[in-house]
């Protein structure tokens, strides 16, 4: 500590930091509560399914959410740098292909290890898919654009929805727009300092009164782009095709018989009959794992950075913008890993697993 | 009197209640991976990559509790 005092830089930068910090908790919604909030970041609307881009079906009983919008993106990204890295391959590899190579080293030899050489040369592709998919996807989502960007929904709309599913208007709050076009963006300075729920709307609308002056509309945002994993759909989808793929390779090495004895074992008497039973079990179990895992970590992360952009506005959200890069990879890595010691785990038989 | 939504009250207890479990066995099993490192430094990677897994593995259940906390919060 006292180190610290003796250097000026060092001094400088922490006045600075703490100075940051103090601007960003005054900006902020704490600071607001004592007429500070001068930043005037607003709360965004938190929803759990995705919500449909455009208001209408795109073809009967499919209607285009945000978040496969987010997936297509996510693909194309993938594509596009995937064939930069291979376009012009040298022997000696820089930049996107030497990226790309040791992504690609380090997982070989990760699978090696798990399976060993000949199982992991054959889960090596399905695994780095897996990985470089979620990873993306969860960078993406971080990224300026998404959950800011969006159609805006007026507030007859919403009220509308939210009388047909029951919800209780006390509890959905509205958001103020400048202008009157069908898109608008959640930019700091749009809160206000009454909150405006739908209740409180309708009520006002009843009795004739506006509650905002003229070319400024009352709706909430439907963003545009959504990160793909905060649909319980995109990670369900990817654990099927994962677990898919484990009982597949299962299949493969261990034969049909094999493998189904697994689950129905009839011949090691009624304890190893249930046990097998608890295997099938077991079985869904990982699936649903698979699914939440991903799920509620990448959803949980998204509310999180939410409430902080609310709490402390431009400064005090960057750890958590940190914290969020980290639990991406570490999410996509786990999922990539499971999937591979799960397969693992199927492609050897009761007979080789214990020597 | 204390008045609002119950269902508010449920959707903090179910988080604050499941992740006490978890806590207490990321805590324990991050104090296990250390000893061991401690013992035996020239094991990181594998015990490292083992404790991360498992690590994986208990934050499923509080998650678990933070997806029921989503629902009775977000879902009507």
């Amino acid at each position: 500590m006292s180190k610290l005092f003796k250097s000026p830089k060092a001094l400088v930068i922490l006045t600075l930091a703490l100075g940051a910090f103090v601007l960003s908790v005054a900006g902020g919604a704490l600071g607001k509560e004592f007429n500070g909030g001068f930043l005037g970041a607003p709360i965004a609307h938190i929803q759990l399914p995705a919500e449909p881009v455009f208001a209408d079906e795109l073809f009967p009983g499919f209607k285009l959410t945000n978040t496969i919008v987010a997936t297509w993106l996510t693909i194309v990204l993938v594509a596009v740098l995937a064939f930069l890295a291979t376009r012009r391959m040298t022997e000696v590899p820089t930049g996107l292909q030497n990226m790309f190579e040791a992504l690609i080293e380090f997982f070989s030899n990760l699978a090696a290890s798990i399976a060993g050489p000949e199982n992991g040369r054959r889960f090596l592709p399905l695994t780095l898919t897996i990985f470089i998919f979620i990873v993306t996807s969860n960078w993406l989502g971080i990224l300026p654009g998404f959950g800011t960007i969006g159609r805006i929904e007026t507030a007859e709309e919403v009220i509308h929805h939210a009388e047909d599913a029951g919800t209780d208007l006390a509890g959905v709050n509205l958001q103020v727009f400048d202008g009157d076009g069908a898109v608008g963006i959640l930019s700091l300075g749009s809160i206000r300092t009454e909150e405006i729920t739908a209740k409180r709307f309708k009520e006002a609308e009843e009795e004739g009164v506006h509650l905002v002056e003229d070319g400024k509309q009352v709706g909430i945002l439907v963003p545009f782009l959504r990160s793909a994993n905060t649909d319980v759909n995109t990670t369900l989808a990817i654990a099927i095709v994962a677990m898919f793929m484990v009982h597949f390779w299962a299949f493969r090495s261990l034969g049909i018989a094999g493998h189904v004895g697994k689950f129905l074992n009839f011949r090691g008497g009624p304890v190893a009959l249930f046990v097998g039973l608890l295997e099938i079990i077991g079985e869904f179990a990982r699936l649903i794992s698979f699914t939440f895992r991903l799920f509620g970590n990448i959803f949980a992360g998204e509310v999180l950075l939410i409430a902080m952009a609310f709490l402390l506005p431009l400064i005090g959200i960057i750890p958590f913008l940190g914290l969020e890069l980290f639990v991406g990879m570490i999410q996509a890595f786990i999922f990539s890993i499971l999937t591979l010691v799960f397969a693992a785990l199927a492609s050897t038989g009761h007979d080789t697993e214990h020597h | 009197m204390i008045e609002g939504n119950i269902g508010d009250l449920g959707a903090g207890l179910a988080i604050a209640l499941g992740s006490l479990g978890p806590g207490l066995g990321i805590g324990w099993l991050a104090s296990k991976a250390m000893e061991s490192l401690g013992r035996n430094p020239e094991a990181a990677r594998p015990i490292q990559q083992n404790m991360i897994l498992a690590i994986a593995f208990t934050e499923a259940i509080a998650i678990y509790a933070l997806v029921v906390a989503i629902i009775i919060k977000f879902v009507n």
